[in-house]
This record gives structure tokens, sequence and C-alpha cells, in this order.
């Protein structure tokens, strides 16, 4: 019985083979010659044409096509070399992709016939220490024209693209939700590959060809390097592209395909209006010539520093800190959390979890509190936080000192309803010690003069997924959340100029405390291994929440507080019901 | 002395055209006068070396040259300028530059409004930090206005700077 075909491992856990140039080389080699599959009937645009591509800073290509998807190219004047290709069309726009046979090298060539501008792509693999994540460059040309002079104009790079959000069908069956929160990287959603459960993000370049018409690339750096490219016309919700890479088995994909979407929604952009410039995020730095292909790529998996449980436990033991001082660890990022609420000071209660030991707390004053496992005789005192988001509903955050695995509790405990969740954080988790793991603990509040619900609890909602909301932390801190699917969330960050830059992603959960208030966690896994936790407020504009971190300099527990910014609402939630 | 950058020019011409005629009319005079106009011309001559060594140095602050070949400072220490120091323009809505040398002519002070785009990294302690680092930003600029006040001395000749001084305006 075929079912939702969740993956073993996530794309970010998964140990993607370090293939070898000659590994590489073997598995393009019958490809490269036959060129790529496809399941839809390819064109015959370029049967039996001759056309030469020139572009501004690169190759110029001398194409001769045969009439049986068999094309030869010269590049710069150089030898003919024969090969197979696949050609869609869409609109006004040719698309063709082949390999040159003997090389790791192909093209991706996408014309505009109505104006006869042509960007190329240039593809190869083992460019990076990686050898099978799929380098590009982007050249801007045209088609030569006999006793034409040459168009004065070129494809651009464009943030017109930014904001918008598809579902995704290719011909072979193939399901996404692609995002594109950024003008310089996107997000992805695999329905139909992973079953839909968390969402991901690679570098991406967006070219506008017209204002119907964009190229769109992503290359999904940090996991099997495959890079996908395709032409969308927005009104149609059509696309024509390409995919090439190894996948999960080493097994190389190389296809050109048509697709057909629906379209999700539009967040807001956050630069300055009249601003279309597109590649907000420079490829080298100022002044530097950037190298053939270059770009920045945030791989945060391998900055991350990776510690055994030896090591965790002896940097805990060196240094811990719980919310400190202004200049202490990740303190920028509660830079507008707002005012402490000290209203916690004095009193007593016990958090009655459903599914984990029950906590009692003595709270000495606003920053001071003493818990205990019930059962337990003895008291640990904890440094604690809290701010009160909206009237008696109150978030607040401890570390357990002492704890085998040095938790952490993120609690929102709401006075008014008798209820309690807790984001528990804690260490020494599979696959890197110091990266954080969550458990969600819901229950009820014991305390003179409150009589808790028995059954009643705060609960997940997916009334948050679809979402974008804007965060700033503190001058020059500024991100925005995008709830892609109801168990993972993506970050992107601005430039200076307001665009969206680089972006990742890590599972999460949302549990509606009340109406337009929500707790929510995110884990930077395979990231730098913090568990984030916020309680937002979308009557205020503003979350606070407490950040959970475990990494070299030791173990810190930190307020987190931003101004936000409603950005849009993706209409997702159908692709992710279960359906019978 | 102090001048106005602003009126300097004039005040030469005119303070020029006034010297032209007791310099033709009277013969004692013209000793007194022409003891004057050399220490005029001295300081009108130490202000123009102060002014283009100041532009010289707007020019490495604001281009980010770092160390030229022609050494700006009177000693290494007053190189350590504030590296949040992004670019440094002139305030035309303040109060006119003032140049005043020493009667000794071996230092001089110096009083620019200006405004001072400045710009602070932040601490790549959370994954934005780091993220906005590396996609070339993780800084937060803002833009003053200052006073720009410079203590300038005379060494072997030629005109170095001594101090710089960022105060509110």
């Amino acid at each position: 019985m075929p079912g939702t075909p969740y993956p073993k491992e996530q794309m970010h856990r998964i140990a993607y083979t370090k293939l070898s140039e000659r590994q590489i080389a073997d598995k393009l080699s019958t490809v490269a010659v036959s060129g790529p599959m496809s399941v839809s009937p390819l064109s015959d645009v370029f049967a039996s044409k001759s056309i030469r591509i020139v572009t501004d800073k690169g190759p110029a290509l001398t194409y001769t096509f045969g009439r049986t998807n068999r094309l030869s190219v010269a590049e710069n004047g150089g030898g003919a070399v024969e090969t197979g290709y696949g050609a869609l069309t869409l609109s006004s726009v040719a698309f063709f992709s082949h390999m040159i046979p003997g090389t790791q090298r192909g093209y991706a060539v996408v014309i505009d016939q109505d104006t006869n501008l042509a960007t190329v792509f240039e593809l190869w693999f083992s460019g990076y220490q990686d050898n099978r994540e799929v380098q590009r460059e982007i050249y801007y040309g045209y088609v030569e024209q006999p006793g034409q002079q040459a168009p004065k104009t070129r494809h651009v790079t464009t943030n017109r693209v930014e904001g918008k959000g598809f579902y995704w069908k290719q011909d072979n069956g193939a399901e996404t939700l692609e995002f594109y929160p950024s003008a310089a990287y996107s997000h992805f959603v695999e329905l139909s590959r992973l079953g839909g459960e968390l969402g991901f993000c690679g570098p991406s370049d967006y070219i506008k060809i017209n204002d119907e018409l964009y190229i769109y690339t992503r290359t999904e750096c940090e996991f099997s390097g495959t890079f996908t490219l395709y032409v969308m016309d927005l009104n149609r919700v059509e696309q024509i592209g390409m995919r090439l890479g190894f996948d999960t088995n080493d097994q190389l994909e190389y296809y050109v395909f048509r697709g057909k979407g629906e379209w999700l929604g539009q967040l807001a952009q956050f630069e300055k209006f009249g601003d279309e410039s597109g590649a907000p995020v420079p490829a080298a730095a100022g002044g530097e010539t950037p190298a053939k292909g270059a770009r920045r790529v945030y791989r945060p998996l391998r900055t991350m520093p990776k510690m055994s449980k030896a090591d965790v436990d002896a940097v805990v033991a060196k240094r811990t800190t719980a919310f400190a001082a202004a200049t202490g660890p990740a303190a920028n990022m509660g830079g507008n959390r707002g005012p402490n609420t000290g209203w916690l000071a004095g009193k007593t209660l016990t958090l009655r979890y459903d599914n984990a030991p029950a906590m009692e707390y003595r709270f000495d004053d606003a920053e001071t509190l003493n818990w205990r496992k019930e059962g337990d005789s003895s008291w640990t005192k904890a440094r604690y936080q809290a701010w009160e988001s909206m009237p008696g509903v109150i978030l607040f955050g401890h570390l357990l000192e002492g704890a085998p695995n040095h938790d952490g509790h993120s609690i929102v405990v709401d006075f008014h309803q008798g209820l309690v969740t807790c984001f528990n954080g804690y260490l020494n988790t599979a696959y890197f010690a110091n990266e954080a793991g969550v458990k969600i603990l819901f229950g009820v509040i014991e305390m003179e003069g409150l009589t808790p619900p028995k059954y009643r609890r705060h609960y997940f909602t997916d009334e948050m997924v679809g979402r974008a909301v804007s965060q700033n932390y503190a001058p020059g801190l500024t991100s925005m959340h995008l709830y892609s699917t109801p168990h993972s969330l993506s970050w992107i960050i601005f430039t200076e100029s307001g665009a969206g830059g680089l972006e990742w992603s890590g599972p999460a959960a949302y549990v509606k405390i009340r109406d337009g208030l929500y707790f929510m966690y995110w884990l930077e896994e395979a990231c730098n291994g913090t568990l984030g936790t916020i309680l937002v407020n979308l009557h205020t504009m503003r979350d606070v929440g407490v950040g959970y971190h475990c990494g070299a300099e030791g173990l810190s527990m930190s307020a987190v507080g931003a101004h936000e910014r409603l950005a849009g609402r993706f209409d997702v939630t159908r692709f992710y019901q279960v359906k019978a | 002395m102090t001048t106005d950058t602003t009126s300097t020019r004039r005040s030469f011409l005119k303070g020029s055209a006034l010297l032209a005629f007791p310099l033709a009319a009277a013969a004692p005079a013209a000793v007194m006068a022409d003891d004057g106009l050399k220490a005029r011309l001295a300081r009108l001559e130490d202000e123009a070396a102060i002014r283009e060594l100041h532009q010289t140095w707007l020019r490495r602050i604001n281009t980010r040259a770092g160390d030229a070949a022609t050494p700006l400072f009177a000693d290494t220490e007053g190189t350590a300028f504030d590296q949040a120091v992004r670019s440094i323009a002139a305030d035309h809505a303040g109060q006119p530059d003032a140049i005043e040398v020493a009667a000794d002519g071996k230092s001089a002070a110096g009083r620019f409004q200006c405004a001072v785009d400045i710009e602070t990294t932040i601490a790549q302690d959370c994954t934005l930090a780091r993220m906005a680092h590396a996609q070339g930003g993780g800084f937060v600029r803002r833009t003053e206005r200052r006073v720009l006040k410079v203590e300038y001395v005379k060494a072997c000749g030629a005109w170095a700077i001594a101090k710089v001084e960022f105060a509110l305006v």
C-alpha cells in the first residue's frame, strides 16, 4: 500500500556521497551524448536551424540543430561537438539544454523569440570542494540576426519575483511548493518526493525576461547539489525547465520538464519603492572580482561547531549563562523584547504537565526562581526573565542546572485559562551533542486561587502556516519568518537595501495560546544548533522569547524580542491536510 | 587667527587691495607693513597647507585608502583613527570651518562641522548576525552631526595632524 513518501532521513541529515570527479564523469558519459530525458514531447523549434548566440562576457556559441534532438555546438569558434539536447517552448520562450560530451560541462539556454535576447547558463560539476554540487555561470546576450545590429537590452536580474509562491506539478509527477521570499534564495517543499514535512532552501537566481516571464534557478547547496532551472509564466502559471544533479542514491538526474501550477499568494517586499534590482547579495566582497560561478552561499553545517557529549559536558561546566547582560551571548536578539514583568515575584505554583514530571516553582523576585521536580526534596535556584505578552499570559525561561542533558525550559503560562505550554530544550541529541532538541509539554497551572481546566489544553495550530512575519530585533538585525509548513519555518535575512538575502530553514511547531497569540519554536538543525522560541502577538506585533544554545563558548539562554510586521500569507494549508 | 573658509578668499583679496596703496605711498610705514604682510602671508600659507592636509586626510577616510606614502600624522599613534567612521562630509548647514594658527606658527587648531557616517559592526553571536555578515552586511550605519576638532603641529616645515577628536555639536 503506497503511503506518504517520508524519507528515512530528511535532506539536512543525509550524508551525501562525496562523489569523485571520475565517478561523476562515468555517470555523465552516456547521458551527455544522449541528452536530457523528458516526459513531455520535446519541441522541434530548433530542428534543422543554425544559430549563433553572442554573450557579453562569455562565450559565443554556434549551434547547428539536427532533426532528432541532436545538435552540434562550437564554443568561441572552436571545433564543433555533437551531442543530444532537449528543447521545450513556453509562450515566446524557447529553452534547451545539453551537455558537452567528454566533459563535466553543459549549457542551459533561454531564448526569447520575440526579442532574440538569450540568457545562457554554463553548468558544470567538480567546481567546488563537493564535486556533486552543480556550479553555474550566467551570460547575457542575444541570438545574432544577419544584417541586424546587436540589441541594446538584455535579460536582467530582478526582485520582481520576490515574495511570490507557487505550487508546481511537473509532467513527471513531481509536486513542490516553491516560495521566493528572497531575491537571492528560495524555499521549497518537496511534496511528492519527501512528503512535504519540511521545507528547504537554496541559493537562487531570478532573471526577468519580461513582465510575465522570468527565469528561476536553484542549487541545492549543502544537500545533493542538484540544480534546477525553469522559465515561468506568471499569468499562465506554467513552467519549462531542467533538473541536473545526483539524487540521494547518486543516480544522475538530467531531464527537461514542463509543469503547471497554482499561484499561492504574494508577500510584501521591503525594498524602497522603485527598486527592482536583483542579485542583492554581491558574489564577492567589495572591490573584489568574483570568480567564475561565484555566489554567496550559506553553508551552516560546514561552519557549525560539532561537539561530542563530553565536549558539551565540559563546556557547560565551564560557562553557562542565563540572560546575560547587554554584552552577553546573542544580546542583540533581545533588543526589542520590551520590559520584563515582575508579576511572578513572590508567587508559588506548580506546572503540572501531561507528559512530563510536574515542576514546582517558588519565585523569589523578578529574576530569581527556585524549581524542583515534584517529589524532589531540594530546590534549585535559577536566573529567569519573564514578559507579559498579553494580559495574563507570561513567557518565562530558565535553565535546569544539573539536568543530565542540560535542559532549558521556555514556558508560556496563561493565568486566565490556567494552562501552560513548555518547550523543553535539551542537548546530547543524536547527530551533534551541542545541537538542541525539543520536547513539547502541555499542562495546567496549579496555584492558590486558580482552578485549571481538566481537559482543555493549548494546542498545535496551522493558523500561522503560510504567513510571513518580519522581525526587527535591533538596528541591523532584521529578518523574516516564513511559516511554510506545519512542521518547519524558514528565516530570511534582509540586506541593507531591504531585499531578502540569505535564507535557511529548520523544523518548527506552532501552538495556539489565544486568538492572535502563538507560541512557536524552531530548531537550527545542521546549522548552529540553536532552539529558538518566541511568543508572537499579532495584536501588538511584537514577539518575545528565549533562545537556547550550546557552542564552543558555552551554554546560554538569552532573551529574544522583536518588533514585527505582517508580510503576507500563502494559501498552503490545503497541501498539508491529511486526506482519506 | 580665525578665518572662515567661506570668506578667506574674499578677505585675502580685500586685504591685498588695501595693502596696495600704503606700499606705494609711505616708505617708513612700508617696513612695518612689509613685516605684517610677511606674517599674514605666512599665516595664509599655513592655513592653506592645513586645509590641504585636512582635505587629504578626508579623502583617505572616505576612500578607505589606509596608509598612503605620505604620512599625515605627527606620530603613528595618531593614525589609529576610529575605524567605525566610514565617511566624513562637510556640514554646510553648520558653522563655517575655522582654522586658528598659533602665534608662533608651530601649532594650529581646526574646527570643522561635519556629517559623519558611522558604521558599527554587529557581533556574530547569533545565526542572524552570522548570516548578515555572510551576505556582506552585519553592521549598523548612522549619520551624525559632529564637530571635528583637529590639532596640528608643524615640524620640519610641514604640517601634520597631532590629534583628532569628534565632539557633539
